[in-house]
């Protein structure tokens, strides 16, 4: 096999991304519908085109693979372990110790239906998992949120990067529908920069010892670290707010989504525009840190309607309500199940909140 | 006498040991370990090689009297995350220390796993039949009868099974180069107040024979029978002699495999 | 008879850190002289610390290194041989 075909699906490009950012070692459980990560990256491994490529393990257990990862993490190499929601959970554990240690690593989750074994069609439900640290004790971590095949490629790039500069686990919550979705991109160009991890466990050779440990039996330096978390994520809230403007700047409704369903809205926002209804999209690239600043400048700027839309009971829009702060409406629109919203009802609520009701009689032959 | 005498010094410091006080209770088969893997770790002159995992119970903060490079694994995780270090930096020294629970209940699936795939790391079991650092619950080794605090009656095997015998476990396993068990207490004798050392200088030889195994590419697990007197609630000697007459003959020690023949060198 | 005794140089000798010792007795069953004892007195840590005497019970030390393997405290620092 050469050089990778660029029509692939999320998952691939995804695999294919990580590559290219320098990906060291992967360790991974199959779970769908995110296995082709580990099997791009199975048929991958030992190609010459990958010489920085120098593990990869199918692990025996979603905890084990996320234990290799953390072990491999703490040596400084860039590291990867990829799931879906039931492998999300199971990772919990280490991804909080991951955290308390502050080793980089990324993860990846595709979410799929649930709760519990759910099916394999998209949701967006493990939101809250995902971006309010998910494991045990208080951390946080950054989460990343693609659209498309392209940009799954590209998110590992800076998912490492983020990863490395504030030694923190970084999470790519993509969800089933991307991770299987087929598309044309153009993949990133490989990373050549070396990061510095003067942290890193690689035995105390001429200098102090490193150890990275979590546990602090001390009350006053659990409090230390606890503060020193805090203090980290609250810099990562300041400076790493990431998102998308469509057609946002004379909107009268913004709609907020991410992933698949900003690529429903995407195509909404074209549709309402040719019938008249100013409307926007606002796509958080970032879901943590969750874009606040964005959404607060649409509120000075005077948008006083935000829908938003998700593939769970309502998670991101929490999210949302704390950045309006009851200066605006946000009304929700969600669909549950492994199901998409159809564009007709995303339409029909969008006309309903706008100063300029647009009639969408067509709208489902726009979603046809 | 007024001629300055002179000693010559047999055994001293280790670079390896940092000397911070332990949190061990007295007379505790952790501590005993711990001076053993920082003479088997200089001994190789590998200090500046060596990467520690420690786990959780007695033996999370082995990392404080390690003089070493360290990471302390989640509950029953330690042989994870040591192969997710070894199998980036294959030249270091990888080894850590786990308890009976740590290694063999909660995190057996990671043990079996590493060991099946035969990871060239060292593991150290301190089997003292007994949950320990949570205050003396059954472990999977506790001994039949055993009195545990979740055991108030003793160790119904009827109900809760067998003990667990984790280097019977990993002979099942072709992954695994070297298997060693330890009866790492003194021992008694057949004098009332004596007591023999010869664990603690087994076991000094084999760590340095894991340590051999490791670096010629093969997994190393080495149990050590150890003892637990304040959960067991005897005396500090009582623990020994417990040991010595239960503890043995459940597990029994001895050299279980050695493939490369690191022993005969 | 104390000073006739002390009186005579050691063979071998052991160092006791009082300090870190925590009484658990293990260096005083495995000594095969007997030339540790616990003390009378406590350490900082409330223990009854291991004190070595030259002239054991049943003879001189010999620096065989026992008590020094087996103390889980890192109490024993030194086992030493005189020279000659």
């Amino acid at each position: 096999m050469s050089d990778p075909p660029e029509f692939l699906k999320g998952n691939e490009a995804l695999a294919y991304g990580a590559l290219r950012a320098g990906l060291t070692a992967f360790y991974g459980y199959p779970i769908t519908p995110s296995s082709e990560i580990p099997e791009t990256l199975a048929a991958a491994f030992g190609r010459p085109s990958y010489p920085r490529f120098r593990v990869f393990l199918q692990a025996a257990s979603e905890l084990e693979a996320i234990n290799l990862a953390i072990g491999s993490a703490a040596t400084g190499a860039r590291t990867m372990t990829a799931t879906s929601g039931p492998g999300f959970s199971l990772k919990q554990e280490g991804i909080s110790y991951a955290a308390a240690m502050e080793l980089p690593l990324l993860i990846v989750n595709v979410n799929r239906a649930g709760p519990g074994l759910g099916n394999l069609g998209p949701e967006q439900s493990d939101y809250f998992q995902a971006t309010r640290g998910g494991g045990h004790g208080g951390y946080r971590t950054i989460v990343l949120a693609p659209d498309s095949v392209a940009e799954m490629a590209r998110m590992p790039s800076l998912a490492f990067a983020l990863a490395f500069r504030y030694r923190t686990p970084v999470i790519v919550l993509a969800d089933a529908f991307l991770g299987q979705l087929k598309e044309d991109l153009e993949l990133p160009e490989v990373a050549a920069e070396a990061v510095e991890t003067p942290w890193a466990v690689t035995g105390a050779l001429g200098r102090e010892r490193h150890v990275l440990a979590s546990i602090h039996l001390e009350l006053a330096d659990q409090n230390r670290h606890s503060r020193h978390l805090q203090e980290k994520f609250a810099t990562i809230g300041r400076l790493e707010q990431r998102a998308e403007d469509v057609a946002t700047d004379d909107a009268d409704v913004v709609i907020v989504a991410y992933g698949i369903c900003a690529r429903i809205a995407r195509a909404a926002v074209v549709a309402l525009r040719d019938r008249g209804c100013k409307v926007g999209l606002l796509r958080p690239i970032s879901l943590a840190p969750f874009p606040r600043d964005r959404i607060d400048d649409l509120v000075l700027s005077g948008v006083r309607r935000f829908l938003v839309l998700e593939l769970n009971h309502g998670q991101m829009v929490d999210d949302v309500q704390l950045a309006v702060a009851g200066r605006a409406e946000v009304r929700s629109v969600t669909e549950v199940g492994g199901l998409l919203p159809s564009m007709a009802a995303l339409g029909a609520a969008v006309e309903s909140m706008s100063d300029r009701p647009a009639s969408f009689v067509d709208a489902e032959e726009v979603d046809a | 006498m007024s001629a300055v005498l002179r000693y010559e010094t047999k055994l001293g410091e280790l670079p390896t040991l940092t000397g911070t006080p332990t949190h061990y209770c007295a007379g505790c088969e952790h501590g005993t370990l711990t001076r053993l893997l920082a003479s088997a770790v200089d001994a190789r002159g590998a200090r500046e090689r060596a990467v520690l995992v420690s786990s959780v119970g007695c033996s999370v903060l082995a990392h404080e009297y390690l003089n070493l490079d360290a990471v302390q694994a989640p509950h029953g995780r330690a042989p994870a995350v040591m192969a997710g270090i070894k199998r980036v930096r294959p030249d270091l020294l990888v080894f850590g220390v786990q308890g009976d629970g740590d290694a063999v209940s909660i995190g057996l699936l990671e043990l079996m796993n590493a060991a099946n795939r035969g990871e060239p790391i060292s593991i150290f079991l301190v089997n003292n039949a007994i949950y320990g650092m949570t205050g003396g619950q059954m472990a999977p080794t506790t001994p039949p009868g055993m009195v545990t605090t979740t055991t108030p009656a003793g160790r119904d095997v009827a109900s809760t099974g067998r003990p667990i015998d984790a280097t019977k476990l990993l002979l099942g396993l072709e992954g695994p180069s070297y298997i060693r068990r330890v009866f790492l207490p003194v021992a008694p004798t057949s004098s009332p107040d004596t007591f023999n050392a010869r664990g603690a200088l087994e076991g000094e030889a084999a760590i340095r024979h894991a340590f051999e195994t490791q670096e010629r590419g093969g997994f190393s697990f080495v149990e050590f029978v150890s003892t637990c007197w304040v959960n067991w609630k005897v005396s500090i000697l009582e623990s020994k002699r417990y040991a010595a007459r239960v503890l043995a003959p459940l597990f029994p020690p001895g050299l279980y495999r050695d493939r490369f023949g690191v022993e005969g060198r | 008879m104390i000073a006739a005794e002390e009186a005579r140089p050691p063979r071998a000798r052991v160092v006791v850190e009082a300090e870190r010792c925590k009484g658990c007795d293990l260096c005083v069953v495995v000594c095969p002289q007997r030339n540790l004892h616990l003390a009378t007195g406590f350490n900082r840590g409330g223990y009854h610390p291991a004190v070595f005497r030259y002239h054991g019970d049943r003879g001189d030390c010999t620096a065989c290194g026992l008590c020094y393997w087996v103390c889980p405290d890192f109490a024993i620092t030194e086992v030493a041989r005189l020279v000659p």
